[in-house]
């Protein structure tokens, strides 16, 4: 402790800006998702207030910029972000014992690269926007007027480099840094799932850089690779837009589980139930999510049948899925639940709305299905329970979980609650209604629609007022609880994987002395080391 | 449209069929719904900590409850797909001898070719009780040519041909339906929509020599 108070004050520059600490980059990733998650949940809102009534309230270019921007900043600014830079940064150098990342150097630059595209992004709202979705079709892609698009294509490039090189970072930390003792079997199930993850983002990225490099050159260098009047084929873009962009839905769906196979037992106060099953079927996720993207693509000029092959692994990948929601459900039976703030993002938040994206996922997958429903709000509907009720509910299972560990100080437990009723109601508010517009009909993205679903769509916006309301109370918790929060201990919640072992927040390189690691960290503490770790406190 | 918050009405066979996967679909995952929320509640409350609760069981795992719960999911998610598989062949096959009509997706209207040569925009009108063959493309960007009452959509594309086909029932005689794009396409995508007539066969075929001969006498 007095070697910490004695080291000298470093300026902020060094500080924050030079720094190569996982823990810093870490919450500098987490700070900079945040501040894109006002942004993205901002156009989220000027989206739904169009909808309020069915003539629009905006002009038909704003909506369509809208929309594009809010899908963009959320997926590659927020979530993606958020889960693989933030948390995994931050926990996964900690998680397996080991004093930093394995390329400190290159885990700044992944920041730094993020920053930049994040920057490119928030021009183009200066310069213009882009307006053609976050999917960017061509021929549509191509003829979008202004330098929007341009803008779009090169924070994708940025945002995208960011992504591989944070990857092979986690992938080679976690390979090789592993403290003594902290063997496959050990390894803590969120590192389990970034682990998959990384290759995922690893194996899956090119294939974006690829698409959207050849949209660039189709722009500006006259080539001809989606023009179909010189042999070109603009379903080849879809093939490879998808070829990333279905992976990346498990990767912001996969580190989220881990968030919550690591709240689930320490709250339940019980051994995490299945550890192999939970372990395996994350790297099986991983493996089958390389061999759905085209059920994306079912009415989009492929034969029909030859959606069937995708149409089964799609229902395929959904077994691994369900046997980790009854594992987690497992993990609860018999267990000593508390009702804490971030249990209740994972248990009734997380499991209780991700399943109906889950459930969902299984009728837009079948092809005769996929038919009616195919861009429609149905489609819509599924992809934000899977990422509102799915990812952004483990993120703030995670925030919430791992806020003491940050700050050595607890968030306020009212205001905590608050945020996560606002959050759990206002997704069923918002996203539930669009599953009903949907199986009438109604096509997304559109700026106007037809005067009969105006009654489903401002209840969906209401539900979206909600969600906004939610999301200003949780940050204001979060921001004045690590400031002026009650001080807490080391392991508030008696929890056993190594960051807990360690001080809040933890010292400079993670452990004076490498851990030797000898049990599984699912082991809860028993009456006797409760006891005794309230005496101690 | 008939229905602003279900399934709308149903045009053609497939589109019975199509409800039929739906609704065997709905089935099941509603039960599996109930059964995840119930065991969630119940074992939130049931569980909770408290005083006389303070520690969970010492359960770590149970190889033969892992087994059961991935083999049932797996055989239901394959009897799903083993259910869709004859429906999908059926949209694709189109019929001997269908009525072809070709469906030209514009920035931002629909235009529809018959084969007469009849040309119109956004007025889509087909008879009642025959198979009717669209030949689907695009002259600009992709749009989405999308029937919801017949339960089908396939994109319209520059420089390829999607198709499919539909065989709307007699009782439909004298509706209207509106024919969204449902594929983003630009500041018009919303109000590209046209609208389909469906007519005895006998008023189509009358339908279609006058228009023919309003569009030539203009011309």
């Amino acid at each position: 402790m007095e070697a910490v108070l004695q080291a000298p004050r470093r300026s902020f520059v060094r500080e924050w800006v030079f720094t190569v600490d996982h823990k810093k980059i870490g919450i500098m990733y987490g700070v900079t998702a945040l501040f894109f998650f006002l942004i993205g949940g901002l156009f989220a809102l000027l989206v739904r207030t169009d909808l309020l009534s069915y003539k629009g309230l905006f002009d038909a270019q704003s909506y369509n910029e809208f929309f594009t921007m809010h899908a963009t900043v959320m997926v590659f600014l927020v979530i993606i972000p958020m889960l693989m830079g933030a948390f995994a940064n931050y926990l996964v150098p900690l998680q397996v014992g080991a004093r930093d990342m394995a390329f400190p150097r290159m885990n700044a630059l992944s920041y730094w690269l993020y920053f930049v595209g994040g920057i490119i992004i928030l021009l183009s709202m200066l310069y213009g926007m882009p307006d053609s979705g976050w999917t960017a079709y061509p021929p549509y892609s191509l003829t979008s007027q202004g330098p929007g698009m341009d803008f779009w294509v090169m924070a994708i490039h940025i945002v995208g480099l960011s992504s591989i090189l944070g990857a092979i970072n986690i992938i080679v930390t976690v390979h090789r840094m592993r403290a003594p003792g902290m063997t496959w079997n050990r390894l803590p199930l969120f590192v389990w799932s970034t682990l998959v993850t990384a290759y995922m983002q690893l194996f899956a990225t090119p294939a974006l850089a690829g698409a959207v490099t050849t949209l660039l050159l189709d722009r500006h260098f006259n080539t001809v690779f989606y023009d179909s009047s010189a042999g070109g084929d603009p379903m080849m873009y879809q093939h490879l837009f998808w070829f990333y962009s279905h992976p990346a839905v498990y990767i912001m769906i996969l580190p989220a589980f881990g968030i919550i196979s690591e709240v689930i037992p320490v709250f339940a106060r019980k051994p995490i139930f299945g550890y192999h099953a939970i372990a395996y079927s994350s790297v099986a996720i991983g493996f089958l999510g390389f061999f759905v993207w085209a059920h994306h693509m079912f009415v989009a000029g492929m034969q029909m049948s030859a959606g069937i092959p995708f149409m089964i692994s799609s229902l395929v990948i959904a077994v691994p899925t369900s046997v980790k929601i009854f594992n987690w459900l497992a993990t609860m039976w018999r267990g000593a639940v508390e009702y804490t703030v971030p249990m209740m993002y994972a248990s009734l938040g997380f499991i209780g709305s991700f399943i109906i994206g889950g459930f969902s996922g299984t009728i837009v997958a079948a092809v005769p299905l996929d038919m009616h429903l195919h861009d429609t709000y149905f489609v819509v509907a599924h992809i934000h329970y899977v990422l509102f009720g799915g990812a952004v509910m483990c993120i703030m299972a995670g925030i919430h979980f791992w806020f003491p560990k940050l700050t050595g100080r607890m968030y306020n437990e009212k205001l905590g609650y608050l945020g996560f009723w606002l959050y759990f109601i206002g997704t069923q508010v918002t996203f539930f209604p669009m599953h009903l517009v949907g199986l009438a009909g109604m096509p997304r993205r559109i700026q106007s629609y037809a005067p009969i679903f105006q009654t489903w769509n401002q209840v969906a916006t209401i539900g979206s007022y909600i969600l906004g309301l939610g999301t200003i109370i949780i940050l204001y918790n979060l921001m004045v609880s690590a400031k002026y929060g009650r001080k807490v201990g080391h392991n508030p919640w008696h929890a056993r994987t190594l960051e807990w072992t360690v001080s809040s927040p933890p010292p400079e390189h993670n452990f004076d002395e490498i851990p030797v690691v000898t049990d599984t960290p699912y082991r809860p503490y028993t009456p006797e080391e409760l006891t005794a770790s309230k005496e101690s406190a | 449209m008939s229905s602003s918050s279900w399934l709308p009405a149903q045009l053609t066979s497939m589109a019975h069929n199509v409800d039929l996967l739906f609704y065997i679909m709905l089935g099941i995952i509603t039960f599996f719904f109930v059964l995840v929320e119930v065991l969630l509640i119940t074992f939130l409350i049931r569980y909770r900590r408290s005083a006389k609760n303070p520690v969970g069981a010492a359960v770590h795992g149970n190889n033969v409850l892992e087994t059961v719960w991935t083999l049932i999911p797996a055989l239901i998610l394959v009897f799903m797909g083993a259910y869709s598989v004859r429906y999908v062949y059926e949209a694709q096959n189109p019929p001997a001898k269908p009525l072809v009509i070709e469906v030209i997706g514009h920035e931002w209207f629909w235009e529809f070719k018959y084969p007469n040569g009849l040309d119109t925009h956004n007025d889509l009108r087909i008879p009642a009780g025959q198979n009717v063959l669209f030949d689907i493309h695009s002259a600009d960007v992709i749009h989405g040519f999308y029937i919801p009452e017949a339960r089908i959509q396939q994109d319209a594309l520059p420089g390829r041909i999607t198709q499919f086909w539909v065989n709307v029932d007699a009782k439909d005689v004298g509706k209207q339906f509106q024919v969204p794009c449902d594929q983003f396409c630009g500041t018009g995508h919303p109000i590209m929509v046209g609208q389909l007539t469906v007519m005895s066969p006998d008023d189509f075929n009358t339908w279609m020599q006058t228009e023919l001969q309003k569009q030539q006498a203009k011309s």
